[in-house]
């Protein structure tokens, strides 16, 4: 018989071999194709040069091997070929795009956001994967799966972090938009972007469970935080945060409405209307809600808070649903 | 032509898509409503907002904080108790039946037309004598089992019980009915597969079906009970004994329970976490149950069909277990052979090639498992004077007998407590893997959950057996 | 001549046999196919136990058909077949089932679509009726579940309901088998087209919306003349349907053009 310390010390050595080569991304890097890392390459850059000049800056070769994360000398080397290739140009210490290079990177952009939308509508991956999962799909999608994805996805015009997706022709929606942190305090605005990078930040922002298209009023904004009141909650971010999400601001003559409250807000014994469902609700589940009768103008009461308040149970049109907290943070109501 | 006007069409709904925007399905939704309540407010005559009294007075109890919980866990013991109490007697009688009454009269009726000896064992010793295990073993807890729990969902309280224990199951990421297929499946894993439908969302779905394995069913209480009387019942004073071996069984149930939570948890957040997860849990009003109706229906539509499958698995097993047992390959028999082949891995996991063997060809039906066991031991160890001959499986009628018989073949504790994890923890039976292929229609969900039980078990075994080891 | 009026009466098939064996419906023995939809507990299986005198489940839960059951019966000297659709709350999702019962009715083309609804909670089951009203014009409505109804103090006007809907209401209390002979008897008198339906159509869309949709119902129109449900392909073609989609540059649609006049 094997000797038990033998053994065990077998299984936990190989144990840790497995979990070591996954954590360092060995098996990954084992298996992956050279000629597919390089076009990768090439597209990352193309498409942090589109950016860059989007936002109005220009971009040298410093900045970019400082966004990419990758060594001077490569950078250069896939630079100069990408210059041989008629995709950039470079004058002085300044890199541009070429009309064929931004062609290029609006493409790739297209693919990004649809395949992000994909992600939001058909399948369960959660918000903070998508833009990962995006960044490897960019690169191995071909243009005509992209378009198909475009029509199943049914023609849609924005991602779901509120970014216009490029048409087919490489036309981009002009986005009208400001930093939250701009606002001054009184100032009533809308939500209608939220950046994913970097990951740091988005995350803070997913926690704060802030969605887009949200009406918020900012009650006081200095340079150390961003106080608002948004759906019956007060929140307070920093300035760094804050200036990670985009707003179009309210004009006089647009409706704000300060009593739109989350289900989550309602309390038992209270009656209370529904005005509608975020965006932040897609696919299957918004439709769910929707044929389940969740629908502008219905009377909702909470029925039975359940044994642990989460489910609980409200009645909407003489039946009774059961709802998750994090579905009724979903969904927008007016108390009577 | 028609290739051109469809595109056509296809091009005009795309553009008009994008003109009307992302809102569409919400605003058509809108419209349906809107005409449902003009409709509906032009036809209903209400008094009052409709009489839910007594619904809402059992609600408020059932799903309180302070009953909900107990009143759930009473019913749901009182199911088990009758289920497990009044099987036994049946059960009984249709072993004595089956095996001791229509056996031997077959195996004389055989003999007296003169069939050969070896389509004799392979019909009757093998065919007959695994379906007849099958059927005493499981038919009786099914047809008690199944009509309670129709009863239950007839009445409403089902989707009440769904809702109450939701919170725990969406914290391993799975939907609340769950609770309700994995109950089902303490009946049977076939069975609790089927019921599975229920789920509507298609991630919490596949996890249901996938860790439904780990309910301890009806083909694998009865070896849980032997086992535990046997090693660990004898482990205390006498007086003791009945009630250490029990809370032993249980133990191992909740082990399986524990173990659902935990892989539901991993499998939610690794292979199956791109899967489309949605919720909703509708709570119906309540109706009273047709009390023989819904035993008829239940016995036809889940008991009779899920034994019918059980018997077509496991009629084809008592063919294969005679036959390993009576072909020799020169000296000895494939059962010889392959035990003495696994024994090494067998050991490994604390357990012995015998155990192995066993659960190898008993894939179809669990409830064949000892008397493979058995089998296999005595005639490996060419004991005389016992068993019913080679490839034929028995049990015996005391469990003191049993346990010599094992301990006979070098069974120590280790082998009984790692014998019971191994219960828990191994690949469905055949019957449930074709279920989970009918019910999903994918062999990688299907592979997934027959393979990744059947792992579990190797390691927990292996770690069992070498800390014991260790440890000594 | 008399010729023609075997093959007249071979139409009274209104159902589309092709296609119904491409949904695995074997039709051979029956003179009208019937499809049973309706909200999940609205004892749309208890109904459908009682027509075809199966004993199938049915559990007090939301959603429990979710494959197809088949059954059947005969009445007068006709042949029906009945085919019990997953219980859905609407055919607009994408879930397995109503994709089942939503191509069912729309491929199908059973004679006659029975719709079982919960007469307690009307409102909320007309959003599948509505549904199912603007893909077939042959439909009857079962108003079940009315012993409940009446215990819970809500009754409904059945004529108002009915003249609304554009379709024949049958109030049953199927599990006390209330109602049933006059569900059977209704629904042969629409399989044989003695009555006919001028079913409800959605109404109150907002004016962006149903703009589009006319648009393009009138070039599905152009295209398909005799297509019975051009509104609704319009609507799903508008909210981004693929299998409608696809069975449009499939050519799917060329062989849903039945011509009622035979």
């Amino acid at each position: 018989m094997v000797n038990p310390e033998i053994a065990l010390a077998i299984f936990f050595c190989s144990l840790a071999v497995l979990f070591l080569g996954h954590k360092l991304k060995i098996w990954s890097t084992l298996f992956s194709n050279r000629e597919q890392a390089r076009k990768a390459l090439i597209e990352d850059v193309l498409k942090q040069l589109f950016h860059v000049e989007y936002s109005g800056r220009s971009a040298g070769l410093n900045d970019m091997a400082g966004a990419l994360e990758i060594v001077d000398n490569k950078l250069v080397e896939i630079i100069e070929s990408m210059t041989l290739g008629n995709l950039i140009e470079s004058s002085r210490n300044i890199i541009q795009l070429t009309p064929a290079g931004r062609d290029y990177a609006l493409k790739i952009i297209r693919v990004h956001r649809l395949w992000e939308k994909y992600l939001s509508e058909k399948t369960g991956i959660h918000k903070s994967e998508w833009h990962d999962r995006a960044e490897l799909k960019e690169h191995t999608l071909t243009s005509e799966q992209a378009e198909e994805l475009y029509q199943e996805l049914g023609s849609p015009r924005y991602d779901p972090l509120g970014n216009p997706i490029p048409t087919e022709s490489g036309e981009l929606i002009y986005t009208n938009w400001k930093p939250l942190s701009s606002l001054n305090s009184g100032t009533r605005a809308t939500i209608l972007h939220i950046e994913d990078e970097p990951e740091v930040i988005y995350q803070r922002i997913i926690t704060k469970n802030l969605h887009v298209g949200s009406q918020l009023r900012i009650i006081e904004s200095s340079e150390h935080q961003i106080e608002f009141y948004c759906e019956g909650n007060v929140y307070k971010l920093s300035p760094i945060v804050a200036s990670n999400i985009n707003v179009k601001e309210l004009k006089k003559e647009d409706s704000f409405e300060e009593s739109h409250v989350r289900l989550t807000a309602l309390n038992n014994g209270e009656n209370a209307n529904i005005v509608g469902i975020s965006s932040e609700c897609r696919g299957v589940n918004r439709r769910r809600l929707l044929d389940l009768g969740f629908i502008k103008g219905t009377p909702i009461k909470i029925e039975y808070p359940g044994p642990m308040k989460n489910p609980k149970a409200y009645l909407i049109k003489n039946t009774l649903i059961a709802l998750r907290n994090d579905q009724a943070e979903l969904i927008l109501i007016e108390k009577e | 032509m028609s290739k051109d006007k469809s595109k056509d069409i296809l091009e005009k709904a795309s553009s008009l898509r994008w003109e009307v925007g992302d809102n569409f399905h919400d605003k058509l939704t809108e419209g349906i409503y809107a005409d449902a309540a003009n409709i509906s407010q032009r036809v209903e005559i209400k008094e009052g907002q409709g009489d839910y009294s007594f619904d809402r007075k059992l609600d408020r109890i059932l799903t309180s904080r302070g009953f909900g919980f107990p009143i759930m866990f009473l019913i749901l013991s009182v199911v088990l108790w009758l289920t497990i109490q009044g099987a036994n007697y049946p059960s009984g009688m249709l072993a004595t039946l089956l095996l001791e009454n229509i056996h031997p009269l077959l195996k004389q009726g055989v003999a007296s037309i003169g069939m050969i000896w070896w389509l004799d064992g392979f019909l009757i010793d093998g065919v007959y004598l695994a379906l007849a295990w099958v059927i005493a073993v499981m038919l009786p807890p099914m047809a008690i089992f199944f009509p309670l729990f129709t009863l239950l969902e007839d009445f409403g309280y089902l989707p009440r019980v769904a809702f109450n224990m939701d919170s725990m199951f969406r914290k391993s990421g799975a939907h609340g009915k769950q609770a309700l297929t994995m109950t089902m499946g303490w009946g049977c894993n076939a069975a609790g597969v089927v019921a599975t439908r229920i789920i509507d969302s298609p991630r919490e779905r596949l996890i249901a079906i996938i860790t439904n394995n780990f309910s301890l069913c009806n083909g694998r209480w009865p070896t849980q009970i032997l086992i535990a009387t046997i090693f660990i019942g004898a482990l205390v004073p006498s007086g003791w004994a009945g009630l250490t071996s029990t809370a032993a069984v249980i133990g191992i149930a909740l082990l399986g329970v524990v173990l659902m939570f935990f892989s539901s948890w991993m499998l939610s957040r690794t292979v199956l976490k791109g899967e489309v997860s949605t919720f909703a849990l509708e709570l119906p009003p309540y109706r009273p149950p047709r009390f023989w109706k819904t035993i008829y229906t239940s016995l036809i539509d889940r008991t009779l069909i899920v034994l019918w499958r059980a018997m077509l698995f496991a009629a084809p097993a008592g063919a294969v277990i005679w036959l390993v047992s009576n072909i020799h390959v020169s000296d000895g028999s494939l059962a010889n052979w392959s035990i003495e082949y696994l024994d090494g891995f067998g050991l490994l996991l604390g357990l012995n090639g015998v155990i192995l063997l066993a659960y190898i060809v008993a894939i179809p039906a669990n409830e064949i498992v000892i008397p493979t066991i058995l089998m296999l031991t005595v005639a490996n160890l060419n004991m005389m004077g016992l068993g019913a001959g080679e490839g034929v499986m028995f049990e015996l009628d005391s469990s003191l007998e049993t346990g010599n018989i094992l301990k006979a073949g070098g069974w120590t504790l280790l082998t009984g407590v790692n014998l019971m994890l191994f219960s828990l923890l191994h690949n469905p039976c055949s019957t449930t893997i074709y279920t989970i292929y009918r019910e999903t229609k994918s062999w990688k969900w299907t592979a997934l959950a027959s393979i990744m039980p059947l792992i579990l078990g190797f390691v927990v075994t292996f770690l069992v057996a070498q800390f014991w080891r260790l440890l000594r | 001549m008399s010729e023609d009026i075997t093959k007249g009466c071979d139409t009274c098939l209104f159902y589309n046999s092709a296609q119904l064996k491409k949904l695995g419906v074997n039709v051979d023995n029956a003179d009208h196919v019937v499809a049973l939809a309706g909200n999940p507990n609205t004892g749309k299986s208890t109904v459908f136990n009682v027509l075809t005198g199966l004993k199938q489940h049915t559990g007090n839960w939301p959603g429990k058909t979710v494959t197809r059951a088949e059954g059947g019966y005969s009445y007068g000297d006709k042949q029906y077949k009945l085919i019990d659709l997953p219980g859905t709350y609407s055919l607009l999702s994408t879930s397995e089932d109503e994709e089942v019962a939503r191509n069912f009715i729309l491929f199908g083309q059973p004679d006659v679509t029975v719709i079982v609804v919960d007469a307690s909670r009307l409102e909320r089951n007309l959003n599948l009726v509505l549904q199912v009203l603007e893909i077939t014009d042959r439909a009857v409505l079962c108003l079940n579940l009315m012993d409940e109804a009446r215990r819970h103090g809500i009754e409904i006007d059945e004529r108002t309901l009915s003249k609304d809907l554009g379709i024949p209401v049958v109030p049953t209390s199927a599990r006390n088998n209330e109602g049933i002979p006059k569900l059977i008897q209704t629904i042969q008198d629409v399989a044989s087209g003695k009555i006919i339906c001028k079913p409800h159509r959605i109404k109150s869309l907002p004016k962006a919306i149903s703009k589009a949709v006319d648009k393009l119902n009138t070039q599905i129109r152009n295209a398909y003349p005799d297509l019975p449900n051009s509104r609704w392909v319009a609507m799903r073609l508008l909210d981004g349907d693929q299998d409608v989609m696809r069975a449009l540059t499939e050519g799917e649609f060329q062989s849903l053009e039945y011509s009622e006049q035979g």
